[in-house]
């Protein structure tokens, strides 16, 4: 497969259309069946695919329609959690938070099934999602492991287990979310390290690993280390503070570029996306650049989210062509 | 022994029930409740967590902060000076909260907290510890755009958080407590923050608390001490070497000691509680003591942290009854 000089993608969630919210309400209180809800979280996934499609994106998610926090999913699906109850994130935002009761590890695949019906749906990429082990730790509750440490790298174990049977489903590209890893950058950034290279071993699959929030100068360039080919980072959000940082030394794998806030409901202007990556390629090479928003768009409504995705592969559309008519006119020059 | 707790307090029920200040917000948002509805739904939600701790037998409570959107903006938008900015975590949690940023010279205008501080007052069985954000604090997870340097954005702040101490004394808060937390990340401002202090507790003739948290005092021990508040807020549970720092040089102010994990669901047993304050009691005489969760409940679900309070409480009266059959 060969993916187009600055593929775009996006980072993972996507909003649930109103009929699947509904019914997600009417699954708490038992009034619909499972199998009903998953009907309809494969109408959304179909939805999401033929959306990201029509607007030419390169590497798709399925949208996480079936999932509802991305820590709590994997949490519901492993041994070893139960859900604690609600916490605030921020504003009136809740999640569930669970809290590890016993050893954890793997029932079954979690995502596997879901991957390969996405993939199902087009001859784009699917990407395979997952939730990293250090953020997993870091947002539950750990009433069992007496030591962090041995928490983080259990869970390693199983995401890497998830890894292996991703790649043997047929997934070129996965991403291990880490939203959390830079939580205590002095203390601890080395057991994410060693995390992720367990999470990753052995595998042939494009690795992705998505940070956002917090302060990522603080871990760089100490997060180049980690063992992935890719790093999806927002940098829309602060108005691409972070390229003066990765001045700072050399940005020596992929980056996964932020380039839509996926916190602010304003969709952006083609213009600016092209410019926020024109200021990219200014620091990082542009066969090392993926394009995709900043963060899962789960919090957008249907419409900002398709909106970001379009303005997203128009403003890389632009850029490329610029970059192949620099091209053509520096060939000229030479001839 | 008296227990406390350190500020905020869940804002809505376990599952399944969404819950009031939740619904309400959803709806205000909507533009389907207008602000005084909303408004009234936070007395109400103000009122059953004040319940909930008097309920459990907490003797210094608080108004579990449920107007509070966090720390930093409550604050903030109530001070003239600031803009409000992008998503940040606050500190090692999995809380957010938008950026303020000082785009002109800050000023306190007019009464932040005084109205919830009566608020709580007039519904409480018992008395309420007013709180606030302290000017180091709110400094360190805001950002500084107008001051030329941090000394002078920190000092500008101690100034207008004065302002609202002094009120908060004057509408009857005796007791108030000023939250640090980001003393404990930033030792190396020690003499900027201890001028900010004197600076904001100038006149203000309440009991005062400096509530520290997520981290622990080394560095900045004992030298707290010469600072102008009868009690220091200790963490002994993230700041698990302030076992040390107090056996370091003698404590000679009343500690709030925050003993029960705010960020774990694991309730302490009444066994392990005893044991802690002993070990404190080795070095702080009880009637010197409020014992406390380690920070503020809102970590936990609403449940949990009910259970907490009752631990807490009940862990206190085991422990004084320990303290007085020892010395009998």
């Amino acid at each position: 497969m060969t993916l187009p000089l600055l593929p775009t993608t996006a980072v993972g969630s996507y909003p649930k259309p109103a009929y699947l919210l509904e019914a997600r309400r009417k699954s708490l209180r038992r009034q619909i069946s499972k199998d009903e809800l998953t009907e309809l979280e494969r109408r959304a996934t179909r939805e999401w695919i033929q959306i990201q499609e029509d607007l030419g994106m390169d590497i798709l998610v399925d949208g996480e329609q079936y999932r509802g926090d991305m820590v709590a999913y994997f949490a519901d699906e492993m041994a070893g959690f139960a859900i604690a109850g609600l916490v605030r994130s921020y504003g009136n935002r809740y999640y569930p938070k669970p809290v590890v009761v016993g050893p954890v590890g793997r029932k079954a695949p979690v995502t596997v099934e879901w991957f390969k019906y996405a993939q199902s749906l087009t001859t784009k990429p699917v990407k395979g999602m997952l939730t990293g082990p250090y953020t997993i730790a870091e947002w539950s509750f750990n009433e069992h492991y007496p030591t962090r440490r041995e928490l983080v790298l259990e869970l390693a174990r199983a995401i890497h287990d998830e890894v292996v049977d991703l790649e043997r489903a047929g997934a070129a590209f996965i991403q291990i979310d880490e939203p959390a890893i830079h939580t205590r950058p002095e203390e601890e950034f080395e057991l994410a390290v060693e995390a992720m290279e367990i999470v990753t071993r052995g595998t042939s699959a494009y690795t992705v690993s998505h940070i956002c929030y917090g302060d990522v100068p603080k871990i760089y360039p100490a997060m180049l280390r980690l063992a992935v080919n890719q790093l999806d980072l927002a940098l829309k959000n602060e108005d691409f503070a972070l390229l003066e940082t990765f001045r700072r030394a050399p940005f020596t794998k992929d980056i996964g570029l932020g380039v839509v806030d996926a916190h602010s409901h304003r969709v952006e202007s083609v213009e600016e996306v092209a410019d926020g990556i024109r200021r990219t390629l200014r620091v990082i090479p542009a066969a090392q650049v993926h394009v995709s928003p900043d963060c899962g768009l789960k919090t957008r409504t249907i419409d900002e989210t398709v909106g970001k995705l379009r303005v997203m592969v128009e403003g890389t559309r632009l850029v490329r062509e610029e970059l192949a008519g620099a091209r053509e006119r520096g060939d000229a020059v030479t001839r | 022994m008296l227990t406390t707790v350190i500020g905020n307090y869940p804002k809505i029920p376990d599952l399944p029930a969404p819950g009031k200040w939740r619904s309400a917000v959803e709806k205000f948002q909507k533009g389907q409740l207008d602000e005084p509805a909303l408004r009234a739904v936070e007395d109400e939600v103000t009122t059953e967590a004040i319940a909930d701790q008097v309920e459990a037998g907490i003797d210094l409570v608080t108004d579990g902060q449920i107007r509070w959107e966090d720390g930093q903006t409550h604050f903030a938008r109530r001070l003239r000076g600031f803009s409000i900015n992008g998503l940040q975590r606050y500190f090692d949690t999995n809380i957010y909260f938008r950026e303020p940023v000082a785009e002109g010279a800050v000023a306190w205008t007019a009464p932040i907290t005084v109205g919830e501080f009566t608020f709580a007052r007039d519904h409480s069985a018992r008395p309420v510890k007013a709180v606030i954000t302290g000017p180091f604090t709110l400094a360190t997870l805001s950002r500084n755009a107008h001051y030329p340097t941090f000394a002078a954005y920190v000092t500008a702040l101690a100034g207008a958080l004065n302002a609202e101490l002094r009120a908060l004394a004057g509408a009857g808060a005796s007791v108030i407590q000023v939250d640090e937390p980001a003393l404990c990340r930033h030792k190396g401002e020690y003499p900027l923050f201890a001028g900010a202090m004197r600076a904001l507790l100038e006149g203000v003739t309440a009991r005062t608390i400096l509530c520290t948290y997520f981290g622990d005092v080394r560095d900045v021990y004992p030298q707290i001490l010469d600072l102008p508040f009868a009690v220091i807020g200790l963490d002994f549970v993230a700041g698990h070497r302030n076992w040390e720092v107090l056996r370091s040089a003698p404590f000679t102010k009343d500690l709030q000691c925050g003993l029960l994990d705010a960020r774990n669901t694991r309730i302490e047993t009444t066994e392990e509680i005893v044991a802690a304050v002993r070990r404190v009691a080795d070095l702080v005489p009880p009637e010197r003591m409020m014992l406390a969760p380690s920070a503020g409940l809102e970590f936990l679900p609403h449940g949990v942290a009910r259970r907490k309070l009752r631990a807490l409480v009940e862990g206190a009266r085991a422990a004084a009854a320990a303290a007085k059959g020892a010395r009998a």
